[in-house]
């Protein structure tokens, strides 16, 4: 137990409680969402029916052997940016529509409030992740010849992605046309992670083994310094 | 263990519309200050000034804690808010909202606490029930022990017997009168029943 200077006893140390209210809003979200699937829903229309499109019209059949892992490695990650796109601006937006955003906002700090909702929209990434990268190896029938390099790509470009959306999606959630800018902005900021992403996953499936995996290695000090760069900067979004 | 609320010069404006200048105040423990005037005059604006949620255009507001100035990341402890704006989670019964905002704000309340507040309020019988399906003053005492849940030394009340039925203005009543022994209220309002509660009123339409 902690007492305050206020004499109201708090529960952990002042460090701690920066986490401690990042997973409650975290868990919070995945509470709602399991309730209300808004976000699930959208993320999972948008990516289901772009591979079943994709499948049936550029199957693995139409593409030469050479060009697959090239082109593979673009159409996944063209499905996975833009479904994540479709639903990950709901993390703030819905704060906004449904009018808890003040009550949140007189609750919470702001960095835990960004934490909690990065979780929140990380855990959405690797749900989508786990469906759509597989159901897209086995539908286009992906080669996939380094299977660790690949993995990698998938979860670093994730988090990449994941941080990427969720400060972009607290800077558009007071704006009047979100869907418009959320776009707009995401494709200038995410486009160095898809194209390192791209080339990573094209690797993996040919099989050139590089030291040191420099595509994951970049995805992740773009996950780093999003971060960084969020939780310094997000407070001045977060406040009017 | 003294808190104090200092506002000095306060104005605001949006572009060239002029909402209301130069207020000044101070409260301290046990004062009731009542906020008056037409609609639009600015009353829900200054309230949340206070809390924190809007920046004035003029003026300043100062918390202080033993004569000490409380940083502004730190005053949300210290403030309660209750507002027809505020809404709370739709989708999660009104004792899961209690443990959210006691989790996220880092008070030691268990769910027998939050269950406390939540009677307090008389929410008893509905506490396990989804705030969806709550009535508009059912959601209004629910903004109410959400207020009360870290037992704020500064309460701003907006409007608040909005919704809610003969029991539960009794219940907003008993709230102000124990604040007093807690610490400050302010409350913004047009009812003549609301003022009474007051010691002083400012009135922003003159």
């Amino acid at each position: 137990m902690h007492q305050t200077k206020s004499g109201r006893q708090t529960t952990q140390t002042e460090s701690s409680i920066y986490l401690n209210e990042a997973f409650a809003i975290w868990f919070r979200d995945l509470r709602s969402e399991f309730r209300t699937r808004y976000a699930l829903n959208a993320i999972l229309m948008f990516a289901v029916t772009t591979l079943i499109a994709v499948s049936f019209s550029i199957g693995s059949f139409r593409i030469e052997e050479a060009e697959r892992p090239f082109l593979y490695s673009v159409l996944l990650w063209i499905i996975l940016t833009f479904s994540a796109l479709s639903g990950l601006a709901r993390s703030f937006v819905k704060e906004e529509e449904a009018g808890t955003i003040d009550v949140l906002k007189l609750c919470a700090r702001p960095q835990a409030v960004f934490l909690g909702k990065l979780l929140f929209n990380l855990t959405l990434l690797g749900a989508l992740e786990l469906i759509i990268v597989p159901s897209f190896i086995l539908l286009m029938c992906y080669q996939i010849n380094f299977p660790g390099f690949f993995i990698a790509m998938i979860i670093s470009g994730g988090l990449g992605l994941g941080a990427g959306t969720t400060i972009i999606a607290a800077m558009i959630a007071r704006a009047s046309t979100r869907g418009a800018l959320f776009s707009a902005l995401s494709l200038p900021l995410l486009l160095p992670l898809m194209i390192t992403c791209i080339k990573g996953c094209e690797r993996a499936a040919i099989g050139i083994s590089s030291a040191g995996w420099p595509e994951v290695k970049i995805a992740v000090a773009y996950f780093v310094i999003m971060i960084t760069m969020s939780l310094l900067l997000f407070p001045l979004v977060w406040e009017e | 263990m003294m808190f104090a609320l200092n506002v000095s010069g306060i104005g605001k404006h949006y572009g060239e519309t002029l909402l209301f200048k130069n207020i000044s105040f101070q409260l301290n423990r046990g004062d009731v200050l009542a906020v008056a005037g037409w609609n639009g005059s600015g009353k829900s604006t200054l309230l949340r000034i206070i809390a924190g949620l809007v920046r004035p255009s003029a003026g300043q507001v100062g918390m202080f804690f033993n004569s000490e100035p409380i940083s502004k990341e730190s005053r949300r402890r210290f403030v309660g808010m209750v507002a027809p704006a505020l809404s709370l989670y739709d989708e999660l019964t009104g004792l899961e909202n209690m443990e959210f905002f006691s989790r996220v704000r880092g008070t030691a309340c268990n769910r027998n606490d939050c269950f406390d507040i939540i009677d307090r309020v008389g929410l008893t019988e509905h506490a396990t029930k989804m705030c969806r399906d709550y009535s508009s003053g059912m959601k209004q005492r629910l903004k109410l022990a959400q207020a009360l849940l870290h037992k704020p030394p500064l309460l701003l009340l907006d409007e608040p017997g909005c919704n809610l039925d003969s029991k539960g203005i009794k219940v907003v009543e008993e709230i102000i009168s124990e604040q007093r022994q807690l610490g400050m209220t302010v409350i913004a309002s047009n009812e003549k029943r609301e003022a009474d509660y007051a010691d002083r009123v400012i009135n922003l339409s003159e």
